[in-house]
């Protein structure tokens, strides 16, 4: 029993724009009840990251992924196309796939071997007699397909509702931000080799609103500040940690972008491989830096150039997907097992044409700061913890979001300073909106 | 050096991480070494090259002394309160001898105890040591678990 009674359904988040005041009640971290309505509701109505174009080189490369509490089968097929499968044998529901990885023309399910080809049709049932003829002639044997898969400049996605409205309409203000990173090269942007995967005891919204969050730098990330302050004593870059933090709330905004989707842009002084070479960095990287500046505002212009190169970009796209476009590229995606514990799974990208001292330095800084083990990361996953397992083991019933609110009118587009909360109140009431069923994200 | 002089080393540098004396720990490394851990989803963790391979960690010597450093503060959150930690080092093998440098393999189990959850880090361990007018010293540590994943283990924040 808990120490504290589920609140009724609607009064889960809280705003009142004339007091200023934007609350979220504890519950929708810590109760068991509330997940299984986010499973509908959340999980199974908007648009979930499943995996990357660039992850699936050749034909029948594969990836068997959870999405959203599925396990699915990312594919390119024989034909090239890229397709999503539940990974279920439609026989007697084993598992046809169990791989993390590979490539493969057939799946046999190991169990009586049915088999089935890369597009998902039932190519043998290993068995001589018994079926009446025809018995999948309307296709439902076949391995089954996600109900919606759409991609947006190789990012695929998947929706469990038919009836979604598309990715593209769906990603709204996201879009631009997904324009920005992809035209960092003349090249491709890739995933890299090499994954994080680790977990998290806490609910998937608290990393969510870690992600984009500026306000919590200084606190939590102190011990980083001075590790790179020691890196740059005695370096031309002595001073510009403390000279950029503190004017760290007079540029850049924190962005709503419609549809719960959110940006922070802000500049720390980490220097980035985009594009924005600093000293530390060091000589060898510094012409083929600058070569790429030259060729951002050729190709987009100056003042796209500068945003792209200079913006550390933390956007969270609505429910479970962060794109940290900061001193390296991290694509991170967030799957709840429960209320209370997720798996991230977390990727770099960088562009398929740049040197392989580049390619170095991008997941050198990469692994400085994120990841499990980085000297960022680790410590923001124990506020996380220390949240949840406060919020789950005290009876205090609303958490305080309310720092910049009001301001503006629609919170689903609302902009702030950087260490306002305003992305994270664009989030909550798109979360609001979908779990009361305001807003179906359907196609009308 | 022979085995029972490698094991004597490696039994040293567990003990110091154990007493989390992380940065006399780190004054066992040279001034070019590398301290790696791979990742779990690494295809073939041996041969793979930080600078093109996400690792866990790829630390030369400056960060390995910033690791060491900021293990003793209190603002590395992930480490406060400190982890209980317990090296159990085994299977020492000298693969190789040549002049000042030793290689050698091991198998390792990192117990680590954070409140009241313990977890354990399990793999193998490659050396290079080399011989110094200071005494042994590490030049590449290469740490390969075997792990899928730390969905167990949450994350690693301590030192293998």
């Amino acid at each position: 029993m808990a120490l504290h009674d589920p609140v009724r359904e609607e009064e889960l988040v809280k705003a009142e724009p004339a007091k200023g005041s934007f609350r979220v009640h504890r519950d929708a971290y810590r109760s068991a009840e509330v997940f299984q309505r986010e499973k509908e509701l959340i999980f199974g109505k908007c648009w979930l990251y499943l995996g990357h174009d660039t992850e699936l080189q050749k034909k029948g490369d594969f990836h068997s992924r959870r999405v959203g509490g599925r396990d699915l089968i990312f594919i390119r097929d024989k034909k090239g196309e890229v397709r999503a499968h539940y990974n279920s044998c439609t026989h007697r529901a084993a598992k046809v796939c169990r791989e993390r990885s590979g490539n493969a023309r057939n799946f046999t399910c190991p169990y009586h071997g049915w088999v089935f080809s890369s597009e998902g049709g039932l190519v043998s049932q290993n068995a001589q007699t018994g079926y009446a003829e025809g018995i999948n002639e309307d296709g439902h044997l076949d391995l089954r397909p996600v109900e919606r898969l759409e991609e947006y400049r190789g990012f695929w996605f998947v929706n469990y509702n038919p009836n979604a409205i598309s990715l593209y309409d769906y990603l709204d203000g996201a879009r631009d931000q997904i324009d920005a990173l992809m035209d960092h090269t003349e090249g491709k942007q890739i995933i890299l080799s090499g994954e994080h995967t680790y977990s998290i005891r806490a609910n998937y919204k608290l990393l969510c609103e870690n992600s984009y969050d500026g306000y919590h730098l200084f606190p939590v990330h102190a011990s980083y500040f001075d590790y790179l302050r020691d890196q740059l004593a005695g370096t031309p870059g002595e001073g510009l940690i403390d000279k950029t933090l503190a004017s760290y709330n007079t540029a850049g905004a924190a962005r709503a972008l419609g549809n719960g989707h959110a940006v922070l842009d802000s500049f720390v002084p980490t220097g980035r491989p985009v594009a924005q070479w600093l000293p530390s960095m060091g000589m060898g990287t510094k012409a083929e830096i600058e070569a790429r500046y030259d060729s951002l505002v050729r190709r987009l212009g100056e003042e796209r150039a500068k945003y792209i190169a200079e913006t550390q970009k933390n956007l969270v796209i609505f429910p479970n997907l962060v794109i940290n476009d900061i001193l390296s590229v991290t694509v991170r995606v967030i799957e709840p097992e429960s209320h209370e514990k997720i798996r991230v799974t977390a990727w770099a990208m960088g562009p398929d044409d740049e040197s392989e001292e580049l390619r170095a330095l991008r997941l050198d800084n990469f692994v400085s700061f994120l990841g499990p083990a980085g000297f960022g990361s680790p410590d923001d996953i124990e506020m996380l913890e220390i949240c949840q397992d406060a919020a789950d083991h005290t009876p205090i019933e609303w958490s305080e979001i309310s720092k910049g609110f009001g301001r503006a009118g629609d919170p689903l587009y609302a902009e702030g300073p950087p260490d306002d909360e305003v992305q994270m109140q664009a989030y909550w009431t798109m979360w609001d909106s979908v779990m009361r069923r305001i807003n179906t994200l359907e196609v009308k | 050096m022979n085995r029972s002089e490698v094991e004597d080393f490696l039994y040293h540098e567990a003990e110091l991480l154990d007493e989390w004396q992380t940065e006399a720990w780190a004054a066992l490394y040279t001034e070019d070494s590398l301290y790696e851990v791979t990742s779990p989803a690494c295809a073939d963790p041996t041969k793979a090259d930080a600078r093109n391979t996400l690792f866990l960690i790829s630390d030369r010597i400056e960060r390995i002394r910033g690791r060491a450093n900021r293990l003793t503060k209190k603002t590395a959150h992930a480490e406060y309160p400190r982890s209980k930690t317990r090296h159990l080092i085994t299977n020492v093998r000298v693969t190789g001898d040549e002049g000042e440098e030793t290689k050698a393999r091991a198998n390792f189990a990192v117990y680590r105890t954070k409140e009241d959850t313990s977890t354990v880090y399990m793999g193998e361990a490659f050396f290079t040591l080399v011989q110094t007018a200071e005494g042994v010293r590490i030049r590449h540590k290469r740490c390969i678990l075997d792990l899928n994943s730390l969905y167990n283990q949450g994350r690693l924040t301590i030192i293998l």
